[in-house]
């Protein structure tokens, strides 16, 4: 029998909060973490499409790392060392208790070190001057360094290992966490999310790719607002996301609080193109059934889905398509909500901090509001929506997240309470 | 060999701010290693802060006799033919924030944290 396992620890880094305490209070509360970009110092905003972002704002790691770890890394490797601190103590695993061998650590991360990475990067095609080129560059942008600082901050000498499939990532990571003490390798993984790259290439990019909201410069609360009819782009968002899986045994034996159970995931290519979703959803639905088949449960046990809900004008009737294929009548009867419409797309963090959003609604009994959705898009209708925090028994959770490279996983969590049941799936 | 007091100082003045304690405390004597705790890497951080403030550029083959303060100083001053320096100190670019202003990376110190 493969072993069960649950979510015991949360962290995160994010627009809305640092701190799982404050960013469910705000989140509940439909606070927006959105606000507009001042400038990117040196240079202004002014040539910018769009100018509003979800920042995580007067973060400095050594508030929060007493170590020198967080000086080694960039931004987002720091907002990965930040939130896997507060999901460890929150899990109240003591490491010097553990076999260090048998805690793992598993990163999702789509950009990973770009505001080192600009920078070095613009001054040696400015000034070509290659031996100015910092020697922290190569550790610093290479894509595992937030795996491998948390593993040197925490001291977890398991498997270490980095998702990299966009805003998929820490959805990814996920999975990946359960697979890996599923088939009896760790006992625990860190599985976290992180990115923060709202830096001037990055965010350039973005706005070419014309994938960014522009029309709410001047309103920039109203900007990420998924389903909605008015919506016309995604807002990067930054931040990161930890949770703390465990083997059901390891959880009991040291007799740990469990949010939820971790229970089943999927992962699928549409194997169709680099940034747009197949328009039937046909993918996306076979991602979900697959992860609930997983789980060893049926559609119709869903009560709970954290949407990937970019706010993009296709990639939000393609969920809201595939949702309908999958649990057809019982569509309307699911609650839904979009944590992007609170502090945008944090990207490879993405499915990380949704992650937590959809434990906490398991352990809470309470969602947190999709913000904007003021005029329902007719294509994006779904009755579980809301624009208010709902309140119900939420038994299972389903977490979407899609990535650019044609990418897509689903994650299934369930009730603590209800382990040991067996499912009718 | 009597060193030039105003590289002397830049240069402790530098190990000081890395190291995060009292340019008094750092003495020329010391083993970068040793005694100041400086691992390879924060060697090497050093020494790119090193370069950029006396606008020099130190190849690898010299690296191998630089282990104390002292061997710093007078490798610098040997290299600058008794120049004053051509620019002050600055705060090496560390990969800590999108901000222009970053702090300086401390060197990976022996003690678990």
């Amino acid at each position: 029998m493969r072993a069960r396992v649950v979510v015991t620890g949360l962290g995160v880094v994010s627009p809305i909060g640092i701190g799982i305490s404050d960013f469910w209070k705000a989140a509940l509360a439909g606070q927006s973490g959105i606000s507009a970009i001042s400038s990117f110092d040196p240079f202004p905003i002014e040539g910018y499409r769009s100018k509003v972002a979800g920042q995580v704002r007067d973060f400095a790691v050594e508030r929060f790392i007493d170590s020198v770890h967080g000086e080694r890394v960039d931004r987002y490797a720091q907002f990965g060392l930040v939130a896997a601190k507060e999901a460890l103590a929150d899990s109240g695993l003591r490491m010097a208790k553990e076999n260090p061998h048998r805690i793992g650590v598993i990163v999702g991360a789509g950009m990973g070190g770009m505001v080192m990475g600009e920078r070095e990067i613009t001054q040696l095609y400015q000034q070509q001057k290659p031996h100015r080129v910092h020697p922290n560059f190569i550790p610093v942008i290479t894509l595992n360094s937030a795996s491998g600082i948390i593993a040197m901050a925490y001291g977890a000498k398991g498997p270490n290992l980095t998702i990299s499939t966009a805003c998929s990532s820490s959805a990814h990571a996920l999975g990946q966490a359960l697979h890996c003490i599923r088939e009896g390798r760790a006992d625990v993984v860190i599985a976290v999310g992180a990115d923060a790259s709202i830096t001037p290439l990055v965010f350039a990019g973005f706005c070419s790719l014309r994938a960014l909201s522009s029309k709410y410069n001047d309103n920039p609360e109203k900007a990420s607002r998924p389903f909605d009819r008015l919506r016309d782009g995604f807002v990067m968002g930054e931040g990161a996301g930890a949770l703390i899986l465990e083997s059901a045994a390891h959880a009991k034996k040291r007799k740990a609080r469990v949010y939820a159970e971790i229970a089943g995931y999927a992962a699928t290519s549409e194997a169709y193109h680099m940034v747009i979703p197949r328009e039937d959803g046909l993918e996306v639905a076979n991602t979900m059934k697959l992860a609930l088949a997983d789980a060893g449960l049926a559609p119709a046990q869903v009560d709970y889905i954290n949407a990937h809900a970019t706010s993009t004008t296709i990639g939000d009737a393609v969920e809201v398509k595939a949702i309908r294929q999958l649990f057809k009548s019982r569509a309307d009867k699911i609650t839904i909500s979009a944590t992007k419409s609170l502090i945008g797309h944090t990207l490879g963090a993405a499915g990380a901090i949704g992650g937590i959003a959809s434990v906490l609604a398991l352990y809470t009994g309470k969602i947190h509001p999709t913000a904007n959705y003021d005029d329902p898009d007719p294509a994006c209708a779904l009755a579980g929506l809301s624009r208010s925090a709902q309140e119900r028994r939420v038994k299972v959770a389903l977490l979407n997240a899609f990535g650019f490279g044609s990418n897509n996983a689903a994650v299934v969590f369930k009730q603590a309470a209800a382990e040991g049941r067996r499912s009718k799936g | 060999m009597a060193t030039d007091p105003t590289i002397s100082l830049k240069i402790r003045t530098a190990l000081a701010e890395y190291l995060k304690r009292d340019p008094d405390r750092i003495l020329v004597t010391q083993d970068l290693r040793d005694d100041l705790g400086l691992d390879s890497m924060a060697v090497i951080e050093l020494l790119y802060r090193i370069e950029e403030a006396f606008d020099l550029q130190i190849p690898d083959q010299d690296l191998v006799g630089l282990a104390t303060v002292g061997h710093v100083v007078i490798y610098v001053e040997k290299r600058l033919g008794k120049l004053t320096p051509v620019a002050p100190i600055k705060k090496s670019a560390t990969p800590l924030k999108a901000t222009k202003q970053s702090k300086p990376s401390k060197p990976k110190s022996k003690k678990k944290s």
